[in-house]
């Protein structure tokens, strides 16, 4: 399977942006086969390529397709998340830049397979540079009959729209994505109802990733069996890993999932910067638990090997630490990106992650005492699981991992005197 | 129907409830910040987290539905551990002002944190600062520091009031309350975010600060603001009204009453303005005098007229048994010329609450006798006798009926005037006796409001005619324990009486057979005597009210 090294989504084709070499390249082909297809026949497909959602949950992308109301009295919606405000997270917007007909092809055979008839597409505001780019894409692919009415001459007909993000973490949580393009403030809903019941504007809805619906029309027109014989096969296909941080090549590298950690991070990105050694590696975004630099070996990038490794494939966002990394005063500086994008709706995320900052900074200043690592920990567990949505873990991951990884650091971090020091009333409350 | 079991008893239930409904249904008490029976579920404030078996994490009863042969635990290891951290949570950046605060004592998170809280923090940092005293409209005060954003102020205006004012801005620890842009909190219910406020963020500009919740009564009593009747509690202090606020009654008003009924539907009864003593007109000038005198000025002036020289108005502001009394009285006297004034606002209501009739008593009013079979008879018919002087005594229950232009006009015609007056009004000016009557806050009595439900009014603030302890009227802290050195133990008690019971003393001066020790008798004898109140007694009526017999079109009111 290692031996696979052909590039799905993102192949070294210049110019594949333009329509005319998408074209020359297969395009469209992948929805003028699923139009010829039916739609349940199109969903099978997908459920036999066994595509898992890339947006960091991994959810089977034709099983979420086969909730939505076959028969529905309400419009029913797509929206597509490119939202990727996860740290550590950069992959979408390559497609965006060099392949934005191969996410809108995957998108029109997603609402060809589900009956939609409008498709959304959320990007973070900051991607001005993408969302002209996509935009031209759409407004070519209009002119060419792949979207609005009639598709191909066919009964299908669906619109695609472009809703830019104002900057909030949040909104990359689908269901604050779906109020954030109604207009209403950034905050996750209660589940359930489930969106494939109440979505959008209380519609039957299905989110999916960019890079989720980028793979599809390779699905459909190469075969499902094909597809899922790439990399491993509970997790078939290429990702797109975002390597950042301590490499010497940092950049978006497709690879078939499976693959070696060391690969990616020796032979893609050229190895650590200086030659130095790895202290640790998050594998898939800022949320996902580190792995130690001395773990390294042997870890392969699919979702089921990585939670052996009590973490987790995620966005694939690749972050490499070297050995002279201040592992607290990343944590702090993560936590302080969690602290800034709780959207404040529900309780422990919101108090949490400013109280977990606080206590981290506390570390930093050399102010800290024991009790604090526990402590710390403590206020991590207490958000982990009670929240209304996914990102309240997402806050305390990262810090549950690097107590558990790194306790020594914050031990050596502890204020000397501290526990010496303790609480001494004053001589008039002393009762004789 | 489905099964549960929830701590271990078992219950069934319907199957379209939330675990907090089942459990709230069968006694069992969840804590909730954020939920509230009335308004959509949002879920944000998680103390409501239960366990469920087969459930991996813990799920919030509030938003979780019930399933056939579903086991919820609401006291386990895992649920106390959850449920405490999000209290240590909700703490860690909310003032502990409890001293100050006005919902201290009344205040869910206060109890919560004592029932449930393991006592102590461990956050030892500097809280989020936010603003303080933000007057959000002309009723309600925000302290943003307090508030723990529970979101059920946005969702009452949202939902119930239909008008969004409310809205949360900034985010995280950050987030605070506020109006939209340019707006304030002006509706016409916007006091009720004060109630649903679980905590002390959002406080009445015209309560806050005046008392300890404990220091006060409370008393089950019914809005005079309009015909609707909502149900209240009448919060006391020292013999004084500090604050109304909306009592349950499903059929009437759920939880919430309007602004204008909560703030102008109780000051009067402590005003300065008190009718304190009945009064007669001596050279021009009204002078207190004693009940006995008074009583003697009036029946003697009235024994001579002739019968058809004297008509009376009722007051759709009594309640039915003032008003049966009068028309009773009327009646033994061989008066036919008896109405009420109605007082209908067209403008002023809406389709929740507030009725366009603002009086709380017509349709009881004009059951109990306060109404003329023809028009030859109504109230205008009597004004135009007034005015041509074939009507030369009037006597008038409890209601300034010369803040109506055309009455006032007509009243110095009279040669005698008669009235029941709680306080100093317009209708005073043209009197020549005045019993100084007791308020509907001071008295026992029924009201039958717009639909017919007839509701039952106590007193709230004692007058001379009945003492706190022995007359079983809700105590406070204070008037169960207060010493003489206390300083709200000493309130004034007025020498006021209820209409019925000066209608009673008359009517035995002027030979009338009939004499009734309690409120209760009077009403019984209306439910004996009137089909419309058929089957009901004083005591089946009950805290939330009974419908009378009259169909619906039987009791509308003209308007």
């Amino acid at each position: 399977m290692s031996e696979f090294n052909e590039k799905l989504l993102l192949p070294n084709i210049p110019d594949l942006h333009k329509i005319e070499v998408y074209e020359q390249n297969n395009g469209y082909s992948g929805l003028r086969k699923a139009i010829g297809m039916t739609a349940d026949a199109v969903i099978d497909e997908v459920k036999k390529s066994n595509l898992k959602g890339r947006g960091g949950a991994g959810f089977p992308t034709g099983l979420k397709w086969s909730f939505m109301p076959k028969q529905s009295a309400k419009p029913k919606y797509l929206c597509a998340n490119g939202d990727e405000g996860e740290p550590g997270t950069f992959k979408d917007r390559q497609i965006f830049g060099f392949n934005p007909h191969l996410f809108i092809e995957g998108s029109l055979i997603a609402a060809y397979a589900m009956g939609i008839k409008a498709v959304y597409v959320y990007i973070r505001g900051e991607y001005v540079k993408w969302i002209k780019i996509l935009q031209q894409a759409i407004d070519e692919a209009y002119s060419k009959n792949y979207i609005g009415k009639n598709i191909l001459g066919s009964q299908f007909s669906t619109d695609v729209y472009i809703v830019r993000g104002a900057g909030a973490y949040i909104c990359g949580e689908e269901s604050s994505l779906m109020n954030s393009i109604e207009g209403e403030r950034g905050y996750p809903r209660v589940k359930p109802p489930f969106p494939a019941q109440v979505g959008l504007w209380g519609c039957p809805t299905t989110i999916n990733n960019i890079e989720t619906l980028a793979n599809v029309p390779l699905i459909i027109l190469r075969g499902a069996e094909w597809y899922s014989q790439i990399g491993v096969p509970k997790h078939p296909g290429t990702l797109l890993f975002g390597v950042s941080g301590h490499v010497k090549k940092p950049g978006v590298y497709e690879l078939p999932t499976g693959s070696l950690l060391t690969d990616i991070i020796f032979k893609h990105a050229g190895g650590v910067r200086d030659d130095k050694k790895i202290k640790a590696v998050i594998p898939g975004g800022s949320s996902t638990k580190w792995i130690l630099g001395g773990e390294l070996d042997g870890v392969k990038m699919d979702a089921d090997s990585l939670k052996a490794y009590d973490t987790s494939i995620g966005t694939g966002g690749v972050i490499v630490m070297d050995e002279d990394t201040d592992v607290i005063k990343v944590l702090a500086r993560l936590t302080h990106f969690y602290h800034h994008e709780s959207c404040g709706q529900c309780t422990p995320c919101r108090e949490g992650c400013g109280w977990m900052e606080k206590i981290l900074n506390r570390f930093i200043a050399g102010e800290a005492r024991i009790e604090d690592v526990d402590l710390l920990l403590n206020v991590a567990n207490n958000i982990e699981g009670n929240t209304v949505c996914a990102l309240g873990d997402a806050a305390a991951w990262p810090v549950q991992s690097v107590i558990k990884k790194f306790r020594g650091e914050f031990e050596k971090r502890v204020k000397k005197i501290s526990s010496e020091k303790k609480y001494v009333p004053p001589p008039h409350l002393i009762s004789v | 129907m489905v099964k549960i079991t929830i701590d271990e008893k078992q219950f069934e239930v319907e199957n379209n409830l939330t675990i907090i409904q089942a459990a709230r249904q069968n006694g069992i008490h969840i804590p909730h910040f954020c939920w509230h029976p009335k308004l959509s579920v949002s879920g944000n404030c998680r103390v409501c987290l239960v366990e469920v078996e087969k459930m991996p994490k813990l799920v919030i009863a509030c938003a979780t539905q019930v399933t056939d042969g579903m086991i919820i635990q609401t006291n386990s290891g895992r649920v106390v551990k959850a449920r405490n951290a999000v209290l240590e949570f909700i703490l860690i950046n909310h003032p502990l002002d409890c001293p100050i605060c006005d919902e201290a004592g009344e205040c869910k998170l206060q109890d919560y944190a004592y029932k449930y809280s393991v006592g102590e923090s461990r956050f030892e940092f500097d809280k989020v600062r936010k603003p303080k005293r933000v007057e959000l409209g002309p009723n309600v005060m925000l302290d943003t520091e307090r508030c723990i954003m529970c979101s059920r102020c946005i969702r009452f205006c949202d939902e119930i009031v239909n008008k969004p004012q409310l809205v949360f801005t900034q985010r995280g620890d950050h987030v605070e309350l506020t109006t939209f842009q340019g707006q304030k909190l002006d509706n016409d219910y916007s006091m009720n975010v004060i109630d649903l406020c679980p905590v002390g963020a959002l406080t009445s500009k015209d309560f806050r600060f005046k008392a300890r919740v404990w220091d006060m009564s409370a008393t089950d009593s019914v809005c005079v603001g309009c015909s609707r009747g909502c149900n209240t509690k009448m919060w006391v202090r020292n013999n004084e009204i500090l604050r109304l606020t909306p009592r349950f009654n499903s059929s009437v008003n759920q939880y919430w009453m309007c602004d204008h009924g909560r703030l102008n539907s109780f000051k009067n009864v402590n005003a300065a303005n008190r009718v304190n003593a009945p009064m007669f007109r001596k050279d021009g000038m009204l002078i207190d005098v004693g009940w006995d005198e008074a009583m003697a000025r009036a029946t003697s002036e009235l024994k001579s007229f002739k019968k058809n020289e004297i008509a009376a108005f009722g007051s759709a502001h009594s309640t039915n048994e003032d008003n049966y009394l009068l028309a009773k009285l009327m009646n033994h006297m061989g008066v036919h010329r008896i109405d009420f004034v109605p007082h209908i606002e067209d403008a002023k209501q809406d389709s929740l609450l507030i009725k366009a009739d603002k009086t709380p008593n017509s349709t009881g009013a004009r059951l109990v006798g306060i109404k003329s079979d023809t028009d030859e008879y109504s109230y205008r018919a009597i004004i135009d006798d007034i005015r041509n002087g074939k009507i030369k005594a009037l006597y008038v229950l409890d209601d300034d009926i010369a803040v109506v232009p055309e009455i006032a006009e007509v009243l110095p015609k009279l040669e005698f005037l008669v009235i029941h007056a709680s306080n100093e009004n317009q209708t005073m000016k043209y009197a020549d006796v005045v019993f100084a009557s007791s308020t509907y806050a001071e008295k026992h009595g029924t009201f039958t409001n717009f639909e017919g439900r007839v509701q039952k009014n106590k007193p709230a603030v004692s007058t001379l005619e009945h003492d706190r302890v022995l007359d079983g009227m809700p105590l406070s802290r204070l008037d169960r324990f207060g010493a003489h050195n206390d300083r709200w133990t000493k309130g004034i008690k007025r020498d006021t009486r209820a209409s019925w019971r000066i209608i009673n003393s008359i009517a035995a001066i002027l030979g009338a057979k009939w004499k009734y020790n309690k409120c209760e008798d009077v009403f019984n004898e209306i439910a004996s005597t009137n089909s419309s109140f058929y089957g009901l007694t004083y005591e089946n009526i009950g805290v939330t009210g009974a419908m009378i017999q009259k169909s619906q079109e039987q009791v509308t009111v003209r308007s």
